[in-house]
């Protein structure tokens, strides 16, 4: 961390940086305005699917969003970001024009700079840390929207910079799972040298990223430029292929495979367990999620169509809720509400996709939690019944605890639920590792440094080590587990 | 031939003792080996709600998971699901190793979707669910009113969901006891035991430092549980079991008399084992035997408010000449 810091003062005095600090005194950097996004109608977006919501930055807005950045001598924005992506360097690369410097920046530290300026929560992040957030109590730098801009830029530009990799070390490595931890993971292994394979079970490469996050968030286009990426540089993707089904662990020894990481993920929803929850008509989001992503179920000639709702009522607070709360009002809902047990203040999701979901009439009943799904006479969910909430003292996750109002119990008619209530590791692949150590709650346990696990040829990461991560986190997991690797065979392999 | 069957928790019971909720109760072994020394029936370690929220703080506080809201937004959830799965193979390894009834008892602090919880342990194989009641009252802005209403909305929620039978388990800190139990009385209860004993703060003055107090009961305990089983008895018409302080087959005796249908003892199982039960029997045998009772039945409630020859000591509270020539030691 000292190095670093010193890297950052070393390059904050260069010449060009000093140049443009100068440029323009503080004073008119913090009189600029946040820029506003420009966002697809909510009218017109209930209506695809596919239509991203966010249009992103032009260039003007760009660099005029940049030009607020004061390049501070503490950059405490970079103390916020999970990966401690260089933030001011790349704000200022923006800044001064040099777009695709921006991007190449954003890319020493995350292999996904397009997905994590779409889904990561920046503003509990990043620009939480913002000097305009901490001391001066205006809106941060928006630092998500540039990173956005920087990654939009270099794909639109056709200059897409494939990076350097090292000589084939002839060294074979497999990646399980091809969400975010896999794939940074990938990208980092490839460029040490190494044969790469991705292992994904499911037809699509890209996990969470394509199967969970909708569309009109994060366009399928946008995370194939990445996939195509890591194709170009060399790695190896399997698709349809369920490691510890398809093949064993040591099928895959057999076959040369000298190091493992696992990244499968948490794929398998929770429930609340309430009477009712197994009804017709009730249903996770993974499941609804999936169906539409990956399964265009929501299409009409769909062979396995997905329930379309009249009055639909999702279950949660978190970002996968209001992308199936979302989800099912583009699927022709009349109500979609939102069923949170909170209030708004203490819900997880992202503060965007809270504001899209209500410009685009999603009905929030906070302060409610289901105890009861009703069926109707061919047994099909009816009605919910709902226990009202106050909040109490603040719980272990810091925020204020949900408490029943004895007695006030109020049903409302529906016709799907969709619970999001958080999900699971996966357990088939810990399940084929015999002496992996796991964690009570089914997550795989690893040294927090180096995410090696119990078998030391086996590191791991994202939600299968963490229950739950953000893209971000487990891009760094990826990124970690990958440098642990490296030196782990470099010691074993004499390279 | 002495009778000792009785009916409590909704069925027939061979004997009145039962033994009570407690570390005891936690797992098949022990569980056995009352099984064996001759228990009517058994309760089961109470699954306490405040376990759930104590492990949830706990995990809240790690580093992994501090950063993400959305992993812990319903993980309380993810917990009980575990402990209620822990619970219900308990109540499967007890129903394996005895044929003694099994009661599963769950703690209740909040409403909502923790009574869900019931049909749960009902599925698992549990003959009867012991409610234990109580909210400490130390919330002030917490009324009266509104923990009485919490009270019966989960005895009425749970006696919806549930076919096996109910029971609750309350305490004494009522300003309305009387009224509370005939409240509790008409919502169909397999019974009502009182009173629950709870675990109190104490101080150690040389560390200075507030500690855990001992947590069994002593004897004289079983006064107060005596003067409420006498007074409620005849008025209602669910039956009760008595608990705390009941320690010896005398104890046994008095309860019955004043009206109890059963007891619950825990710590007297503490100090002496599984076949103190044994002994306990055995003396409650020759009392009847030696006053001529042939079953539960010929003097149960035998000295209860309404049958006794001196029926205003139940309801007196203050002292009067008692203590008139205490001089002090």
């Amino acid at each position: 961390m000292t190095d670093y810091s010193e890297i950052l003062k070393q390059e904050r005095n260069a010449a060009w940086r000093a140049e443009l600090r100068n440029a323009v005194p503080n004073k008119d950097r913090i009189n600029i305005e946040r820029v506003h996004m420009t966002e697809a109608e909510p009218h017109e977006r209930i209506k695809s699917q596919t239509c991203e919501v966010n249009k992103g930055l032009t260039p003007d807005q760009a660099r005029r969003e940049a030009s607020r950045c004061m390049d501070c001598v503490n950059p405490t924005c970079i103390e916020g970001c999970p990966v401690s992506i260089n933030i001011p360097k790349f704000v200022k690369y923006i800044e001064a024009g040099h777009f695709l410097d921006a991007a190449a920046t954003l890319k020493e530290f995350s292999a996904l700079p397009a997905v994590c300026g779409r889904v990561c929560p920046q503003e509990k992040q990043c620009e939480a840390k913002c000097f305009y957030t901490q001391k001066m109590k205006k809106d941060p730098v928006a630092i998500g929207y540039l990173e956005r801009f920087a990654a939009d830029y270099e794909r639109e530009s056709g200059k897409i910079q494939v990076p350097k990799v090292e000589k084939r070390n002839g060294i074979k490595v497999a990646a399980i799972g091809s969400g975010p931890a896999s794939l940074s993971f990938a990208g980092d292994m490839i460029k040490f040298g190494y044969d790469v394979t991705v292992f994904e079970a499911l037809h699509e490469i890209g996990g969470v990223l394509k199967y969970g996050i909708p569309e009109f968030r994060l366009p399928n286009a946008i995370v194939d430029v990445e996939l195509d990426n890591l194709r170009q540089m060399g790695v190896n993707f399997e698709k349809n292929f369920v490691v510890g089904r398809t093949a064993s662990f040591e099928d895959l020894k057999e076959l040369g495979y000298k190091s493992f990481f696992i990244g499968s993920g948490a794929g398998l929803p929770n429930f609340m367990n309430i009477p009712g929850e197994n009804l017709n008509g009730v249903m996770s989001s993974n499941e609804y999620l999936t169906r539409v992503n990956l399964m265009y179920a929501n299409q009409s000639d769909s062979d396995t169509p997905v329930l379309r709702g009249k009055c639909v009522a999702v279950v949660g607070g978190g970002n996968t809720a209001m992308d199936a709360v979302r989800t099912s009002k583009r699927l022709g809902a009349e109500r979609s509400i939102i069923i949170y047990r909170r209030s708004r203040d203490e819900m997880p999701a992202r503060l965007e996709e809270i504001k899209h979901a209500e410009e685009e009439g999603i009905e929030f009943m906070n302060l409610a939690n289901p105890i009861e799904y009703l069926p109707n006479a061919e047994g099909r969910v009816a009605k919910v019944r709902l226990q009202r909430m106050k909040l109490g003292e603040p719980d272990a996750s810091g925020r204020r605890k949900p408490v029943p109002i004895e007695g006030d119990i109020v049903e409302i008619d529906i016709d799907l639920a969709i619970v999001a209530i958080g999900v699971s590791p996966n357990p088939l692949i810990p399940a084929c590792l015999a002496g992996l150590k796991m964690s009570k709650w089914g997550t795989i346990e690893v040294n927090e440094q180096t995410m090696q696990s119990s078998i030391p040829e086996v590191f791991a990461g994202g939600d299968i080590v963490r229950g739950g991560a953000t893209v971000i986190l487990a891009m760094g997991d990826g990124r970690r587990a990958a440098a642990s690797m490296h030196d782990y065979l470099k010691n074993r392999y004499n390279l | 031939m002495i009778n000792l069957k009785t009916r409590f928790f909704g069925f027939e019971l061979k004997n009145p003792l039962i033994v009570a909720s407690s570390s005891l109760t936690a797992d098949a072994d022990k569980i056995k080996a009352f099984a064996e020394s001759g228990a009517a029936a058994i309760v089961l370690k109470s699954v306490f709600e405040e376990e759930i929220i104590n492990e949830y703080n706990q995990i809240g506080e790690s580093k992994s998971a501090s950063h993400f809201d959305e992993f812990m937004d319903y993980f309380d959830y993810k917990i009980r699901d575990q402990v209620l799965a822990s619970y219900g193979r308990l109540i499967k390894a007890a129903k394996e190793v005895s044929k003694t009834p099994i009661v599963a008892s769950i703690n209740c602090v909040s409403a909502g979707d923790w009574l869900q919880f019931a049909s749960q342990v009902q599925d698992a194989g549990a003959d009867a669910i012991e409610l234990n009641l109580f909210v400490m009252p130390f919330d002030p802005t917490r009324r009266a009113e509104d923990t009485r209403r919490f009270y019966i909305d989960t005895v009425k929620e749970i006696t919806r969901r549930v076919k096996i039978p109910v029971a609750v388990k309350i305490s004494s800190y009522f300003s309305d006891l009387a009224a509370i139990c005939h409240e509790l009385d008409g919502e169909k209860l397999a019974g009502i035991t009182m009173f629950n004993r709870f675990t109190s703060p104490d101080i150690d003055i040389e560390k200075e430092k507030v500690i855990e107090a001992g947590t069994l009961s002593s004897e004289n305990e079983y006064l107060l549980p005596l003067r409420w089983v006498g007074i409620l008895s005849p008025r209602l018409k669910c039956p009760i079991a008595a608990s705390t302080g009941v320690h010896e087959a005398r104890h046994v005796i008095k309860m019955l008399l004043a009206g109890a249908s059963a007891v619950q003892m825990a710590s007297a199982f503490y100090k002496k084992g599984p076949a103190y039960i044994g002994e306990i029997l055995k003396g409650l045998e020759a009392w009847m035997d030696k006053k001529g009772y042939e079953s539960i039945g010929d003097f149960k409630g035998r000295l209860s408010l309404t049958k006794a020859a001196n029926p205003a000591l139940y309801e007196r509270a203050q002292y009067l000449s008692s203590f008139g020539g205490y001089a002090g030691s």
